[in-house]
C-alpha cells in the first residue's frame, strides 16, 4: 500500500518535471491563460491525473483518498496551475450529473467534460445571493422546450464556458424553494449574453449572464419540474465538501511559498514569525484532516448536515490567514501594484491571493450562510422567523 | 483485542458521564482500574491490552468531558515508561492494577524539584524524566500547590532514591515518547472538556428566554455557536489524524497548541454566553475553562510549540520550487 503510493508519487513527480507548465502565471492575456488551461487539462486527462475523484469506470478515476492526496500534494509541489477553467465541470457538473442526471444526460455530457467541454454555474442573481431561493429567472414550458428569461451573476468563468448549470423558476406558487427547476443550458444558444466582472484583484474570474428568450430542450432538464432546489443542494454540497480535499492539500503544498518568503527576508530566526508560521502550518493541517475525514465519512455513507459547511468555513479562514501572513511578511513590496497574474492561492502575488481569498468566504454560500446552516441545521437552534414587519 | 474508537468512547462515556461533571475522585479511580484502562496501552505479552495511542486519547477525552479528577495522565505516563523500558514486571503489574505512580505534567520545566505532579500524597513513587535517565523515585518531600483548576491536586516534589528504568540514548528516545504521550493526553482531555461545555452552552441558549424568545434565536449568538462548533470539529479531525505512534514530538506539540487554543476560545465564549450564571461557583462552566487553561500551560505552551513547529516546517520546506512566476 505504502509502496504503491510511493510509486504513484515518483511517477507523477517525473511526469510533472517533464510536463508541468512553468510560465503560466505570466500569461499575456486572459485568452492566453485560458488556452494554457485547456492545454494543461488535456495533458492531465491523457496522463490520468485530472479526475482522481471520479468513479473507477472513468480513466484516471477511482483513486483512493490516499492516492488523491499524493496527486494534489505533487501538483502543488511542482507549482502546476490549478484547473480553474475545468473546476466547475469536474466537480459541480460532475457531481450533479452523476447523482441527479438521467442515464442519457450522463452518457451525453460526462465524456465531453474529459474532452474539454467547460461548464459554469448559473445560480446567483442580483437579488438572489445569500437568499438563493429568491431566484427570479423564469423558465416557461412551451411544448418540448423551456424558454428562459432573466439574469445570473457570479458565474465562474462563464465567458469561456460551453454549458451552464442553471437554476430557474417554473412556478411562483407555494414555498419559494418548491417552484424551482434545474437545467443544463447551452451557453452558445441564441439569447445568451455574457459580461465579465472586473474584480478587486484585477482579474475577471466571474461574469454576469443575461438570458433573453433562451430555449432549453426538455431533455436538458435535470429531475422533475419543481425539484431544482434539491438538485442545487447536490451541486453546492460538492462545492463545499468535495473540492476542498484538493484545495486543502494544494494549500499545504503552497506553504513553501511562505517558507521561501521568510528565508528571503532574513526572518528565519525571528521567533514571532516562526510562531505565526507554525500556527498557520497546523491550521492548514487541521483543514486537511477535516477534508480527509469528510471524504472518508462520505465514502462510508456518513454525512451530517452541516459537515460540508464546517469544511468550507475552516478552509476559507485558513486561506485568509495564509494570504494575510504572506502580505504581512512581504511588507511594502507587496503594496506595489503587480501585473495581473493567474492562479488563486498561488498567483505569485500575495495581495492578489489575499483579495482572492474573499471569493471562498463569499461564493458558494457566504461564511455567514454556512454559520446559519451549522447553527440551525446541525446544532438544531431555532430558525429565523420567516417574516418580519418594519417597526 | 480490537475495539473501535466509537465503542471504546461509548463505554467510557457510560462509565463517567452519568453522574454529572466532576464525579468522586476515589470512585472514578476504582472504575478506571476495574475497566482495565490502566493496562490499555501495555503490550499483550506484558499483561496489557495492546491498544495504541488512539485508545489512550479516547479515554483521556472522556475524562476531560466529565471533568474526572485524579492523576490519570500521570499514571499512564508511568505505565508507559515501565512498559517501554522492560523488566520491573511487579511494578508494572501494580501500576496496571491502580497502584498510583505519579509524574510531572510539565516535565520541560523541571530542575531538581519536579513541578506540577498530581496526587503525590496518594502515590507510592514518582516518575523522573531527565535528559540522561528515566527513573522511578521515592517521594522525598512534597509541597502542595493549589490551582484554579480544582479537578487537579498538584505538588512540587523533591524525588528520593531512584530505580533507573533507562539511561543514555534509550532514555532520550523514551523521554520523547513520553512527552508526545503527555501532549496527546492534554489535547484529548481539553477537547473532551470543550465539547462538553459547548454542549452545555447550546442547551442553555435553547432554553434561556429573554425578550420573549429563546436566546438561540438571535443570529449574533447563533453565529458564535457555529464558530465554536467549527473550531471543535477542526480540532477533533486534527487530533484523530495524529493520535498514533508515528506522530513526531513536534507534530504532537503542534497538535496540543492548536487544540488547546481552539478549546480555550470555546470555553471562554461559553462563560460569556452563559451570562450571569456563568460567573457563579455552582454552575460547572468555569470548571471546564480552568481545566483547559491548566492543560494549555502544561507540557509546553502554544508559543513554545508554535515556534518549534515553524522552525521544523521551515527546515522541511526546502525542496519545493516556490515562487517562479
Amino acid at each position: 500500500m505504502a509502496d504503491q503510493l510511493e510509486t504513484l508519487r515518483s511517477e507523477l513527480r517525473a511526469w510533472l518535471a517533464q510536463h508541468a507548465p512553468a510560465d503560466w502565471r505570466a500569461a499575456a492575456s486572459h485568452e492566453e491563460f485560458v488556452a494554457s488551461q485547456r492545454d494543461w487539462f488535456a495533458k492531465l486527462v491523457s496522463a490520468g491525473y485530472a479526475i482522481p475523484h471520479w468513479p473507477a469506470e472513468w480513466p484516471g478515476g477511482g483513486r483512493s483518498l490516499a492516492e488523491q492526496k499524493v496527486i494534489y500534494e505533487e501538483l502543488a509541489r511542482a507549482d502546476a496551475p490549478r484547473l480553474l477553467l475545468s473546476f466547475v465541470s469536474t466537480y459541480h457538473a460532475f457531481a450533479t450529473l452523476h447523482e441527479c442526471g438521467s442515464p442519457e444526460q450522463q452518457a451525453r455530457y460526462l465524456p465531453r467534460i474529459l474532452e474539454g467541454e467547460t461548464w459554469c454555474q448559473g445560480f446567483s442573481e442580483p437579488n438572489a445571493g445569500s437568499d438563493l431561493a429568491a431566484v427570479k429567472t423564469r423558465a416557461e414550458r412551451r411544448g418540448d422546450t423551456y424558454v428562459i428569461n432573466g439574469q445570473k451573476v457570479w458565474s465562474t468563468m462563464a465567458q469561456h464556458a460551453d454549458k451552464c448549470l442553471l437554476l430557474a423558476r417554473t412556478s411562483s406558487e407555494g414555498a419559494k424553494q418548491a417552484g424551482m427547476t434545474y437545467f443544463l443550458m447551452d451557453m452558445k444558444a441564441p439569447g445568451v449574453t455574457v459580461r465579465p466582472i472586473h474584480q478587486i484583484q484585477g482579474d475577471e474570474e466571474f461574469a454576469e449572464i443575461f438570458l433573453d428568450n433562451v430555449e432549453v430542450p426538455l431533455a436538458d432538464r435535470v429531475g422533475e419540474e419543481g425539484q431544482g432546489w434539491a438538485v442545487a443542494q447536490t451541486t453546492l454540497s460538492s462545492e463545499r465538501g468535495l473540492t476542498l480535499m484538493e484545495l486543502s492539500y494544494r494549500m499545504r503544498g503552497a506553504l513553501v511559498r511562505v517558507a521561501n518568503l521568510i528565508r528571503d527576508n532574513g526572518r528565519s530566526e525571528d521567533a514571532g514569525v516562526l510562531r505565526d508560521f507554525g500556527q498557520l502550518v497546523t491550521q492548514v493541517d487541521a483543514v486537511c484532516a477535516l477534508a480527509n475525514q469528510f471524504l472518508a465519512n462520505r465514502m462510508r455513507g456518513i454525512e451530517r448536515v452541516g459537515d460540508a459547511s464546517i469544511v468550507k468555513n475552516s478552509y476559507s479562514r485558513a486561506l485568509r490567514a495564509y494570504a494575510e501572513l504572506g502580505v504581512r511578511l512581504g511588507g511594502v513590496g507587496e503594496q506595489y501594484r503587480a501585473p495581473i497574474t493567474y492562479g488563486d492561492l498561488n498567483s505569485g502575488n500575495w495581495m492578489a491571493d489575499f483579495m482572492n481569498s474573499y471569493a471562498w468566504a463569499i461564493a458558494g454560500g457566504s461564511e455567514e450562510i454556512q454559520r446559519n446552516i451549522i447553527a440551525e441545521r446541525m446544532l438544531e437552534m431555532p430558525r429565523e422567523p420567516r417574516s418580519w414587519v418594519l417597526p | 483485542m480490537t475495539m473501535s474508537r466509537e465503542e471504546l468512547r461509548d463505554s467510557a462515556r457510560k462509565a463517567f458521564g452519568e453522574d454529572g461533571p466532576m464525579p468522586d475522585a476515589g470512585a472514578s479511580w476504582a472504575r478506571l482500574s476495574e475497566m482495565g484502562w490502566f493496562m490499555m496501552t501495555v503490550p499483550e505479552d506484558r499483561g496489557g491490552l495492546g491498544l495504541g495511542r488512539e485508545a489512550l486519547a479516547v479515554i483521556h477525552a472522556e475524562l476531560g468531558r466529565a471533568l474526572v479528577p485524579g492523576p490519570a495522565i500521570a499514571q499512564m505516563l508511568a505505565i508507559e515508561a515501565l512498559s517501554a523500558a522492560g523488566g520491573h514486571d511487579e511494578l508494572l503489574a501494580e501500576a496496571m492494577a491502580g497502584e498510583r505512580i505519579t509524574a510531572s505534567l510539565d516535565p520541560g520545566a523541571n530542575g531538581l524539584t519536579l513541578t506540577c505532579v498530581p496526587d503525590v500524597d496518594r502515590a507510592s513513587r514518582v516518575l523522573v524524566v531527565a535528559r540522561d535517565r528515566i527513573a522511578l523515585a521515592e517521594i522525598g518531600s512534597a509541597t502542595p500547590r493549589s490551582t484554579w483548576d480544582e479537578t487537579r491536586r498538584l505538588f512540587d516534589v523533591v524525588p528520593g532514591a531512584e530505580i533507573v528504568l533507562a539511561e543514555g540514548a534509550a532514555a532520550h528516545a523514551l523521554a520523547d515518547q513520553l512527552d508526545a504521550q503527555l501532549l496527546l493526553a492534554l489535547a484529548a482531555d481539553s477537547l473532551g472538556a470543550a465539547e462538553a461545555v459547548l454542549a452545555l452552552t447550546i442547551e442553555y441558549l435553547k432554553t434561556r428566554r429573554q425578550f420573549d424568545r429563546p436566546l438561540a434565536l438571535f443570529q449574533a449568538l447563533k453565529h458564535r455557536l457555529a464558530d465554536m462548533q467549527t473550531w471543535a470539529v477542526g480540532a477533533d479531525a486534527l487530533l484523530w489524524s495524529r493520535a498514533n505512534d508515528q506522530t513526531t514530538l513536534t507534530d504532537m506539540g503542534a497538535l496540543k497548541a492548536h487544540v488547546t487554543r481552539a478549546c480555550l476560545r470555546i470555553a471562554e465564549e461559553a462563560v460569556q454566553l452563559h451570562g450571569g450564571i456563568g460567573l457563579t461557583e455552582e454552575h460547572p462552566c468555569h470548571r471546564f475553562l480552568k481545566r483547559i487553561f491548566l492543560n494549555a500551560a502544561l507540557g509546553g505552551d502554544a508559543d513554545h510549540w508554535d515556534e518549534q513547529t515553524g522552525r521544523a516546517a521551515l527546515a522541511g520546506m526546502t525542496d519545493g520550487v516556490g515562487e517562479r512566476g
